[in-house]
């Protein structure tokens, strides 16, 4: 199976998702130069945890791709199938897509499920204004602003979440985890049962409330 | 369960003489209008409210840049939220969560047994609805508690503890607006445990609900005994979703109402009784609530909807639910309690306009909820150094009350002093559309001298009062109450509210370099000691200090501002504590470059509380930390090893180690 068609799997997005009037369809290509839809093969119905970096970056890009990389280690098992991790680059004109093959392998960061981006300047500007736009043109127009933020976003649910790359490690997968889908109310019967059972686990250990 | 749930609906098809079913309230609906928004507030079972919700909003709705449609000033009445209404629950409320009837997970109530003997009950649901803002619109669809914005007033008293049942019932898989279907609810400032604080982690699902005890006691329980400390009396506090990540969407959708709880010093009525203030109090009669946000509306849709903007923020200003709506009053003593819900970057700078165009005195009697131990009056003229439209030292706007996101001010306007057939005004200093449609508003005849109609947010129309009005209150006492004294404290604590400087990466909005973490204290508070906090907006960065104005709100207990310092001719020093200021606060405003030095009390309770910025798009993104309070000694140690530990996470992962 090529990428693409992989990519382009059947999933089904938010009956109110925007679709590509809001995410844009844009051509991107992957690190491993493979043309790619921005809505259509990357977000369309899936969760996601989107970065911008670029290849060159010494600042927070490496170290926030080492943080991606560590929580890919415990989504290890969702990696690829419904949760898929996308590293564009705010450079586009420097990054080829070798160039982020080699910001990838190097970082041991080629793996399954998580794509670092490259395409059109202009398409990429106005994907980062759509994801990242906090409605102040001061920081809006900076580039490097959002950098060290995840993007957390699951078009099933219609969920735009964000996570701080800094945070403790449980913090991010947290707010991952506050994109999932929507449960079933078994399911959330399920969950409720194991959230009591951790509370109460907590309320032993530290002699008072700590968890959530 | 499906059996029991079919047995319900027979039930309703066979008795709608007598009970409200669906199609009754739809006819009381048609033969009077406003009464199919109260209604789910009086109905108690769930099958009764088992109706259909409203449709959501197409899917392309119109963007944040749109110009909201024009409106006709002072043509509806001021809406007052209808009283939430006790009544028992089913299945009825337990000391540990009801996980099996549908509650969702919680520690225990704290001290259960010494406040459930007495307590009354009540439901609130959030749910979507209809809402009208203005009569020349179409309905608007937004989430309420109880289908209707604003939600319900809870009417609470003193000594009487309360269980408020939150349910979610917003649409499970989410609509096409920005809310977002899980809820955390947060009564603004309750003296309560954690579990019931509506702490942002803590949120849950639709088809899932959660019972808050309020235990309306003073703080002080554990020194005084009884039911704590009266001269700790609050009066007025909101409640609202807190959803970590979302509280903005949801308030914005309308998930936010006013809680106001009466004791001996303010009875909830005007007659005479022991230690009575004798303010005006009759809650819709004479003492409005005025729950100020600002919205953006779509044009008339094919629906026949104008729909809300999906954004914070607008160019209509709304009270109560209402665009420029007008209140008939008598010539008599009025009290309003003002609240701002934001939802970001609002600030109210609130004067009173009279009939000549003068700018007229409104008198504060308490702020946050707190009576001032003396009533402050504002005004431009004799009272115009009153005014907490301040930044440094300079009075930005004269005569103005400045209500911040989430502040509360109780003022009491004396409409004795003008005639009948008399209007005044009560305006912001920013302008909203009213007629505009590209050119700017037009005033409409009969405005005094230099008002613009955009700046007005409600008109209040003087007439005699009518023999059967109640008649009016005293003189406002000049001693509302006594404080507390200000506690002495046992340790000091530093919250740095920040923005990354340009430049640098990431660009967050934090609290002590950290963003909002539900699983991770920052600050560990043994109970019953008090505590002195520098709120500091004046972190030097390398764009000099942040530009960023931050409403600081800190969860549980009130505390009192020492100390203000703000940077005058470029030098970082201590500026005067306003009038306004100087009393019992939860909500202290700083300015770029500003600072507070507050004392507060941490008493009666354990668990996980908050501080945050109180403009919601800046508690989304990020700038809330949460703090916890522990019993004893040794959980303190195991509360701060836990932020040893974070801080090692933190510094690896900024020397770019993977953390196990």
């Amino acid at each position: 199976m090529d990428r693409r068609s992989m990519l382009s799997r059947a999933f089904k997005p938010h009956r109110y998702s925007q679709g590509a009037a809001k995410f844009t369809n844009a051509v991107l290509r992957t690190q491993d130069n493979q043309e790619v839809r921005f809505y259509d093969d990357l977000i369309k119905g899936k969760q996601c945890v989107i970065n911008m970096m670029y290849a060159e970056c010494h600042g927070a890009c490496p170290l926030v791709t080492t943080v991606l990389k560590r929580t890919y280690r415990d989504l290890k098992d969702r990696m690829g199938k419904d949760l898929f991790f996308y590293s564009i680059s705010v450079k586009p004109q420097d990054d080829t897509p070798a160039a982020l093959k080699h910001y990838a392998e190097t970082r041991n960061a080629d793996l399954p499920g998580w794509y670092f981006l490259t395409g059109d300047p202009y398409d990429i500007e106005t994907i980062r204004f759509r994801l990242f736009n906090m409605g102040h043109v001061g920081i809006d127009l900076d580039f490097a602003m959002h950098s060290g933020t995840f993007r957390i976003i699951n078009d099933a649910t219609n969920y735009w979440g964000h996570a701080g790359a800094f945070a403790s490690q449980r913090n991010i997968m947290q707010r991952i985890a506050w994109a999932d889908p929507y449960k079933s109310a078994a399911e959330w019967d399920v969950y409720a049962r194991n959230l009591q059972t951790l509370i109460n686990k907590d309320i032993k250990k530290y002699g008072y409330r700590r968890d959530v | 369960m499906p059996k029991k749930k079919a047995k319900n609906r027979q039930g309703v098809g066979k008795k709608t003489e007598g009970t409200i079913s669906r199609r009754n309230v739809l006819k009381i609906g048609a033969a009077a209008g406003a009464a199919t928004v109260l209604a789910p507030n009086i109905i108690t079972t769930r099958k009764a409210l088992a109706f259909a919700d409203p449709v959501p909003p197409p899917l392309v709705q119109c963007t944040a840049a749109v110009r909201s449609p024009v409106h006709t000033p002072f043509v509806d009445d001021l809406p007052v939220p209808f009283p939430a209404i006790d009544h028992p629950l089913n299945p009825q409320p337990t000391e540990t969560a009801n996980t099996g009837a549908g509650e969702w997970p919680r520690v225990a109530h704290q001290r259960w047994a010494q406040f459930t003997p007495a307590h009354v009950t009540t439901e609130l649901e959030a749910r979507p609805g209809l809402h009208t803002f203005h009569s020349n619109f179409g309905p608007s669809y937004v989430w309420g508690f109880n289908g209707v914005y604003p939600g319900p007033t809870v009417l609470n008293r003193y000594g009487k503890p309360t269980i408020v049942r939150f349910r979610n019932s917003t649409p499970p898989n989410g609509d096409n607006t920005f809310g977002h279907p899980e809820i955390t609810i947060h009564l603004h400032n309750g003296h309560h445990g954690s579990e019931s604080d509506g702490f942002a982690g803590d949120f849950f699902p639709s088809g899932r609900w959660k019972d808050n005890l309020y235990p309306n006691c003073y703080a002080g329980l554990d020194t005084f005994g009884g039911n704590g400390d009266p001269r700790e009396k609050m009066g007025t506090f909101w409640y609202h979703d807190h959803r970590a990540e979302k509280t903005l969407n949801n308030n914005v959708m309308g998930l936010n109402g006013m809680f106001i709880v009466y004791d001996p010093t303010d009875p909830g009525h005007e007659h005479p009784s022991a230690g009575s203030l004798q303010l005006p109090g009759y809650y819709g009669v004479t003492d409005f609530p005025l729950i100020l946000t600002e919205k953006r509306f779509c044009a008339l849709d094919a629906q026949g909807r104008n729909e809300l903007v999906n954004a914070a923020g607008g160019d209509k200003w709304i009270v109560n639910g209402a665009i420029q709506p007008k209140l008939k009053v008598r010539n008599r003593k009025y009290r309003f309690r003002i609240l701002s819900t934001g939802p970001t970057t609002a600030q109210w700078d609130l004067r009173l306009i009279g009939p000549t165009g003068a700018i007229e005195t409104m008198t504060v009697v308490a702020t946050d909820a707190n009576f001032l131990e003396h009533p402050v009056p504002v005004d431009a003229g004799a009272n115009a150094g009153n005014s907490n439209a301040i930044v440094g030292t300079t009075i930005i706007t004269p005569g103005a009350v400045r209500v911040n996101v989430a502040e509360r001010y109780d003022v009491i306007i004396d409409f004795g002093n003008y005639n009948a057939g008399d209007f005044l005004y009560l305006t912001d200093v920013r302008s909203q559309v009213v007629n505009d449609t590209g050119s700017g508003n037009t005033n409409p005849p009969g405005l005094p001298p230099g008002l613009n109609i955009g700046n007005v947010i409600m008109r209040f129309d003087v007439v005699n009062r009518e023999t059967w009005f109640p008649q009016d209150t005293p003189a406002i006492p000049q001693t509302l109450c006594t404080f507390p004294p200000i506690c002495e404290p046992d340790t000091t604590f530093q919250w740095n509210f920040t923005r990354d400087p340009a430049g640098s990466n990431p660009r967050f909005f934090r609290i002590n370099n950290r963003v909002f973490d539900a699983n991770l204290p920052q600050h560990c508070v043994l109970k019953g000691t008090c505590e002195e906090w520098l709120i500091n907006n004046n972190t030097p960065n390398a764009d000099g200090p942040t530009n960023w104005k931050h409403p600081v709100h800190i969860h549980f207990e009130e505390f009192r501002i020492l100390k203000r310092f703000a940077i005058i001719n470029g030098v970082f020093q201590e500026v005067p504590v306003t009038p306004l200021s100087q009393g019992r606060k939860d909500v202290t405003a700083v300015e770029p470059g500003e600072a507070a030095l507050i004392r507060m009390n941490f008493r009666d309770y354990i668990g996980k509380y908050l501080i945050h910025c109180h403009n919601m798009g800046h508690e989304d993104a990020f700038m809330m930390v949460a703090w916890h309070i522990v019993p004893d000694a040794a959980a303190k140690a195991v509360c701060d090893s836990q932020i040893v530990q974070a801080n090692k996470e933190f510094e690896a992962k900024l020397r770019g180690e993977e953390v196990s």
